[in-house]
């Protein structure tokens, strides 16, 4: 609560008149609001500023930071809720809103902006309806994407309020309609401006009911006249508008003056594009040619300023003023400070241009401050006319700076054009061209080339600028400053008029309108109708007086009462002509004056020119429309056409003329006043009126301010690119400087280059001279080298012949040693023969002396022969012829030889060809023999087996024989142990008939056996050798043993025949004794044996096995019984000649035995 | 020259082709017709070809030495051949170790036994192994000779190399044949390994009796070819293609004694195609023999 209470005091304080304590306060404030985010404070300061209206509270509330902007908007939303508080909140929205806090994208979102459009369409108070529809339009291009939501909210309210406009419901008074047909105006423009499509459409639809035809017909279709067609209408579609794409790049500014162009209205329009209709120029032109011919310095201005019409008649205002500030300055006060804020205006271009700070309040400069830049301008109008040469004089310095801003406007204006233009004072075919220029081009090149600098130079120049933000806080500065010069101003001059809620540059603005009013009030009274006389007088041309009529009602209330419309109008001048005309305010003013002083051809003209687009425009337009309605309307009923802000323009100049009449005679003029002008309300009714109006006035005032800003800030904005323009032609210039030095340079280098090139060609023939000569040296000394070369060579060959001279003589040489070698062999050769024939000589003396005595010797015995020759004679030839004879023979004895020879050498040839073929053949043989061994030694192998196998057939026979032998043995010794007895009492009996049995068949065997080696062996049956055996089985065991043993011959049976003795020694005895000896001599028998069984197997070879040894049996058993004969011829013997005797048969048979075996043959053929 | 012309001039071209066998029996008759028989050309011919029957038993006679190489010896020797038989078979009469109603396998046998020395005291003695497996091929041989006398020879000489001439190999047989098992089924080997049958394996009616019983006469002569003509590797093959053609009723049995059962009865009816395919396993491993000349 101490805390509420401490707020409440410092709020009291606020209002405190005292400056520093408010300031204090302030800080307090803004201090708390920084430290604390509750609502609380500026829900406080809200309900403080409802109920008090305090400025300080407001200015806080309206630099509030971004945490309280919601509770400030919730609070102001709350208070839109409560009628009471409607009004004062919708205000301090649009107080809030026109500054445009950071903030601002918000209120699209905040619920204030559904309830301010719900507010619209139901309140009726036509205060609260005109206090927010300016909200809303100025509201509309912040948030131009909540079109989206809110668009037929937007209509709807338009709708609305027009009908509003026609059918007045209720108790409306007609001079509230007239404010809220002004702002419905504005709004039409707003929503057209920016919701083309959207908009036809609605009004389309909206008027196309019967209903609200009338409305049409009387609101909007004038409205519509005041509009161009939108290119988006062509272009675009209703989703288009609505895109937020398109929105995003356009800022408030931008869209401001987006809708200001389509305006047709001179009040709304903008032509910064300079794509106004050139008509009004042409209408205009002659006056300008008046204008000119009266300026001595037009046309040095005209050269200064370039083609196109707004700087070309601002440049061309400024030297007109500037003759015409002399008269000014010696006028009094009053009229002077009417004056001197044109001056003002005219010359801070210059000043901006100069400084480059742009102006950023409007009327921001004060009369004292615009005064001293008039003198400076005045002495350098003096100078003017040799402004030749601009860089030598200060004061062209800001010409040529506007010159540069002119080259902005129209770029193909170039500097030396303008001074060439001075040098020729004729000033008419230059502003003829000028004009031209501007004539032509006004609809073709002027809005292309602008457009390529605004559009295409716009980010860079919008850089530059956000880079010069210092100039900007100057501004804020120079806008401070201004202020409260102004407030001073107010607060001296203008103590009567009390707005606290004005803003102090409108305060300034009142300044110069006081004074002014002064002037209107003196036309004031002459009526409407006595203003246009002066017009018609000064301009012959023009003619009616309306169209002036229509003028001057945006000037004079502009002057006189603040809330006129035409602060609307100046700010979209001021807009265009920022640059040129900070306060472009102070034209009316000025025209004022020009309506005062009754002078007004000339300054209508310059103010014409001052307001350059605008203003032109307006006028030419308002001749076009008067010299239609010339010469039959001179009262002053409007054109159908004449715009709400118009109306609403006059109507505050009346009421303005009115008041000031009033306000001259009375003490209390106001209710006079309005008393007798709106006639017969009451006066207390009437000061509430007059009260709302006042405030339907400031609101339309803030509205037109904000506007203004929102051009300044696009002035500035255009600014910076002018700026940045001049310092590219800067650069430029600074380049040309720099390519004509580096040309010079090139130059500089060239003629160098010659003569370098001279030296060079200089050094080239020195260089050839001495290659010439150096040439003809090397040919001298080739020549040379050849010479010595051919001597060398002739040398060289002189020198082959020397070499081979010597090997010619070193040849000859060696033939010479080799003659004298070989000469050395033939004389040892030589010297052998010589003493050879020496001693040949030698033998030769003594062989001739030999012959000598041989010779003697012969010839002795010639001697001796001669003697005895004749008995030789025949016996020599008788020898002779034996010899002939003799050697004859041997001739045929050696031809028989050799015939011999001859023929034994052939035979030995044949004889070796038959060797050969012995040999051959031998070989032959040896082969077949080979051949037939081979084959021999296949049958031998296979007779080798048969007798293999023979081997083994006899060895089984013989384990066969051997085991039945076996056998029998066994058997007979059986029997022999049985018979033993008996056997020694039949012995002998048996052993006789045995005998004689053995004997027959011994014999028979004999004869058998020998007739068998006589002839062909018969086989022996061998059933009767075993019958034979068998049958002497009985007989006599022993024999068989004996015979058995016999035939096995191979084993020496001694143990057997020692067995067979022993027998035979108990049986025989004696001769058993001798039979050992026989036996002995069985080799022999054997042998005999042998050959007998070899003979029987060749013979037999092919017959049975079996008779083999049947006849080996036979034989035995022959054998056997031989000796059994023997023995038994024995026995007999012995029988008879006793047993003495046993010896002798044994040889016998013995000796039988060897004739057997001996003599076989013998002993068969003796038995044969 | 000339038996080069009498020969077909395709036959070069028949076997290039792969038709074998189509000259053999002409160019076994250019071989006989050699007065000296070349013994090498016809071991070498034996064993690239099947013999043609009625060459069969001249060829074998020749091959194991009962006839001569040469043409004119042979009617005398075979002459010799005939009475050595003729004595034998009596002295056997004699002895009484055969009789009329001996039977011929028998008598062959107590010949043999005659001949080589060994020849029991009683022909009630029992039976040597050797002696049975000389009844398994005799019993073989009679199938195939009529001539008795050629039988007996053939047997007994056929006897005698198997003793002589193969008796460092035929105990290593049975490694040879597990190697080749394993090249050509590694899978039946393991098989038999894992049954214990690979040691118990009919071994000896495969090579001592060589297949004799085991094989129809007709197939077998077919082996035997190969064996007189010297190799007795063939042995091996045709026991591989034997386990081979049965493996899959060789795989199905696990005990070892029914392999051997088995693998002893095996069925007849696919034993020429074994014998074949036996004897291809042989060329293929062993390579084909050519003529040496």
């Amino acid at each position: 609560m101490a805390q509420q209470a401490n707020i409440g005091e410092l709020l009291s304080m606020l209002d405190s008149p005292v400056l520093s304590v408010r300031d204090e306060v302030t800080a307090v404030f803004k201090e708390n609001l920084s430290s604390d985010r509750g609502p609380m404070l500026v829900n406080t300061l809200v309900d403080y500023y409802l109920e008090t209206n305090s400025q300080p509270v407001l200015h806080i509330l309206t630099t509030l930071q971004e945490p309280h902007d919601k509770h400030l908007l919730d609070k102001m939303n709350d208070c839109m809720g409560r009628a009471a508080s409607r009004l004062p909140a919708l205000s301090l929205l649009g107080h809030v809103i026109r500054l445009q806090p950071p903030w601002k994208h918000k209120l699209s979102q905040a619920p204030l902006l559904p309830s301010l459009l719900k507010c619209l369409k139901m309140d009726t108070d036509v205060i609260v309806l005109t206090t927010g529809v300016l909200v809303l339009i100025t509201m509309l291009p912040m948030i131009p994407q909540s079109g989206k939501q809110h668009l037929h909210d937007f209509f709807d309210i338009f709708g609305r309020l027009s009908s509003w406009c026609l059918k007045k419901p209720g108790h409306v008074t007609e001079i509230y309609l007239v404010h809220l047909h002004a702002s419905v105006y504005a709004l039409f423009h707003r929503l057209y401006g920016m919701y083309p499509c959207n908009f036809v459409s609605f009004l389309r639809s909206h008027y196309s009911m019967k209903e609200n035809l009338d409305t049409f017909e009387e609101v909007v279709r004038p409205m519509m006249e005041h509009v161009r067609i939108h290119p988006e209408l062509v272009t675009g579609s209703k989703d288009h508008e609505l895109d937020p794409r398109r929105w995003k790049r356009l800022e408030t500014h931008d869209v401001v003056i987006e809708c200001a162009k389509i305006s047709l209205d001179p009040a709304e329009a903008s032509y910064e594009d300079g794509d106004s209709v050139s008509p009004q120029v042409s209408a205009r032109f002659p006056h300008r040619a008046a204008d000119v011919a009266t300026s001595p310095y037009v046309d040095t201005q005209n050269s200064c300023g370039s083609a196109t019409s707004t700087p070309y008649s601002s440049s061309r205002l400024m030297l007109l003023n500037t003759p015409g500030q002399p008269p000014q300055t010696l006028s009094p006060p009053s009229t002077r400070l009417l004056t001197e804020p044109p001056q003002a205006t005219l010359w801070s271009p210059s000043m901006v241009c100069g400084m480059t700070t742009p102006p950023t309040s409007p009327g921001n400069v004060p009369p004292d401050l615009s005064h001293p830049y008039s003198k400076v301008f005045g002495t350098a109008g003096g100078k003017g006319t040799p402004l030749g040469t601009p860089a030598t004089s200060p004061p062209p310095a800001p010409l040529c700076h506007s010159d540069d801003y002119v080259h902005i406007s129209l770029p193909q204006a170039t500097v030396p054009a303008p001074k060439k233009e001075e040098k020729t004072d004729s000033a008419r075919p230059c502003l003829h061209r000028q004009h031209h220029l501007p004539n032509d081009r006004g609809l073709e090149e002027l809005p292309g080339l602008k457009g390529s600098v605004t559009l295409s130079d716009l980010p860079g120049f919008l850089g530059d600028l956000a880079s010069d933000e210092d100039s900007v806080e100057k501004d804020k500065e120079e806008a401070a400053i201004s202020k409260e010069l102004s407030e001073i101003t107010t607060a001296d001059t203008e103590p009567l008029v009390p707005r606290g809620g004005f803003d102090s540059p409108f305060y300034r603005d009142s300044l110069p309108g006081c004074p002014r009013k002064t002037h209107s009030a003196t036309s004031g009274p002459q009526g409407t109708s006595v203003n246009p006389e002066p017009f018609n007088s000064s301009l012959d041309k023009r003619g009616p007086d309306t169209p002036k009529q229509a003028f001057t009602p945006i000037d004079l209330p502009c002057g006189g009462t603040h809330e006129s419309p035409a602060g609307d109008r100046e700010r979209q001048t001021s807009l265009e002509t920022n640059i040129l005309t900070p306060s472009p305010c102070k034209i009316p003013p000025q025209r004022g004056v020009g309506f005062g002083s009754g002078q007004p051809p000339p300054y209508d003209h310059l103010f014409e020119v001052a307001l350059p687009k605008t203003a032109h425009h307006f006028v030419s337009k308002k001749t076009k429309e008067l010299l239609k309605k010339a010469k039959g309307n001179t009262e002053e009923d409007y054109p159908p056409s004449t715009s709400p802000a118009e109306v609403l323009d006059r109507l505050i100049q009346q009421g303005a003329d009115a008041h000031s009449k009033e306000l001259s005679r009375l003490s209390l003029p106001s209710k006079s006043v309005d008393w007798t002008h709106f006639g017969g309300s009451p006066p207390s009714d009437e000061i509430r009126t007059l009260r709302n109006q006042l405030l339907l006035l400031h609101n339309q005032l803030l509205y037109e301010r904000f506007k203004r800003q929102q051009h300044a800030l696009r002035n500035r904005r255009l600014l910076r690119k002018v700026i940045k323009a001049a310092a590219l032609e800067e650069h430029n210039a600074a380049m040309k400087d720099q390519l004509k030095l580096q040309e010079k340079d090139i130059q500089i280098w060239k003629v160098s280059l010659q003569k370098e090139q001279a030296r060079y060609s200089q050094l080239q023939d020195q260089r050839d001279t001495m290659v010439t000569q150096l040439h003809s040296q090397i040919r001298q000394l080739q020549h040379d080298r050849e010479e010595f070369y051919n001597q060398s060579q002739e040398l060289q060959t002189k020198l082959e012949d020397c070499r081979n001279m010597i090997a010619e003589l070193r040849l000859e040489l060696k033939k010479a040693n080799s003659k004298v070698c070989h000469t050395e062999l033939l004389l040892s050769q030589v010297s052998q023969k010589l003493s050879n024939s020496e001693s040949v000589q030698q033998q030769m003396e003594f062989l001739n002396r030999q012959l000598l005595v041989l010779g003697e010797v012969n010839e002795l015995y010639l001697e001796q022969l001669q003697s005895k020759h004749s008995d030789t004679t025949k016996e020599v030839e008788m020898m002779k012829a034996a010899c002939r004879k003799e050697l004859e023979k041997n001739r045929s004895h050696v031809l028989q030889q050799n015939q011999r020879l001859d023929t034994s050498q052939k035979r030995i040839l044949e004889l070796e060809s038959h060797l050969a073929k012995k040999d051959h053949l031998l070989l032959e043989q040896k082969k077949y023999l080979e051949d037939v061994k081979v084959q021999a030694r296949g049958q031998l192998q296979a007779a080798e087996s048969r007798y293999e196998a023979q081997k083994r057939i006899t060895q089984v026979f013989e384990l066969e024989i051997l085991d039945l032998y076996g056998r029998l043995e066994k058997d007979g010794l059986l029997k022999k142990l049985e018979e033993e007895k008996a056997e020694a009492a039949e012995a002998a009996e048996e052993r006789l008939a045995c005998c004689k049995d053995g004997c027959s068949d011994s014999v028979t065997d004999h004869h058998e056996e020998a007739s068998g080696h006589n002839g062909e062996t018969k086989p022996p049956r061998p059933g009767g050798a075993r019958g034979s055996s068998g049958s002497r089985g009985g007989g006599g065991g022993s024999s068989g043993g004996s015979s058995s043993e016999l035939s096995t011959p191979e084993k020496p049976p001694n143990q057997r025949a020692g067995l067979f003795s022993s027998r035979w020694e108990t049986t025989v005895g004696e001769p058993a004794t001798s039979i050992p000896t026989t036996v002995g001599s069985l080799p022999s028998s054997k042998s005999f044996l042998g050959m007998k069984a070899r003979e029987l197997f060749r013979n037999k070879s092919e017959s049975q096995c079996d008779e083999d040894s049947v006849t080996i049996s036979s034989l035995s058993e022959t054998l056997k019984t031989e000796l059994g004969k023997d023995l038994g011829v024995e026995a007999k013997t012995p029988p008879t000649l006793d047993g003495p005797h046993p010896s002798p048969p044994n040889p016998d048979s013995v000796g039988q035995l060897h004739i057997m075996d001996y003599n076989e043959t013998h002993h068969e053929h003796s038995e044969g | 020259m000339t038996e080069d012309s009498q020969r077909n001039f395709r036959s070069v071209y028949y076997e290039k082709v792969g038709f074998r066998g189509v000259e053999e029996k002409k160019s076994l008759e250019i071989l006989l017709k050699d007065d000296r028989l070349d013994i090498e050309k016809l071991c070498t011919f034996s064993q690239r070809f099947p013999l043609p029957s009625m060459y069969r038993a001249l060829v074998w006679k020749v091959l194991l030495g009962i006839l001569p190489p040469h043409h004119e010896s042979h009617a005398q020797v075979m002459m010799y051949r005939k009475e050595q038989y003729c004595d034998v078979l009596h002295a056997l009469h004699v002895v009484r170790f055969v009789s009329d109603a001996t039977p011929q396998v028998e008598v062959y046998l107590r010949m043999y036994q005659l001949e080589s020395g060994k020849l029991p005291r009683s022909p009630s003695f029992p039976l040597e192994p050797e002696d049975e497996v000389f009844l398994a091929i005799a019993k073989a041989v009679e199938e195939m000779v009529e001539d008795s006398v050629d039988c007996y020879w053939i047997i007994r000489c056929f006897v005698n190399q198997l003793n002589n001439k193969y008796r460092e190999s035929l105990p290593q047989l049975p490694k040879a044949f597990e190697q080749y098992l394993n090249l050509e089924d590694s899978r039946l080997l393991s098989h038999l390994k894992t049954c214990s049958a690979l040691s118990r394996l009919p071994y000896d009616l495969w090579f001592k009796r060589c297949f004799a019983g085991c094989l129809p006469e007709s197939s077998l002569q077919r082996v035997w070819d190969k064996v007189v003509s010297g190799s007795c590797k063939i042995l091996v093959f045709v026991a591989v293609e034997i386990l081979l053609t049965f493996k899959i009723k060789v795989m199905a049995l696990n005990n070892a004694e029914k392999i051997t059962k088995f693998l002893e009865n095996i069925p007849q009816d696919s034993s020429d195609a074994i014998v074949s395919k036996a004897i291809d396993l042989w060329h293929k491993h062993c390579g084909t023999p050519v003529h040496s000349a």
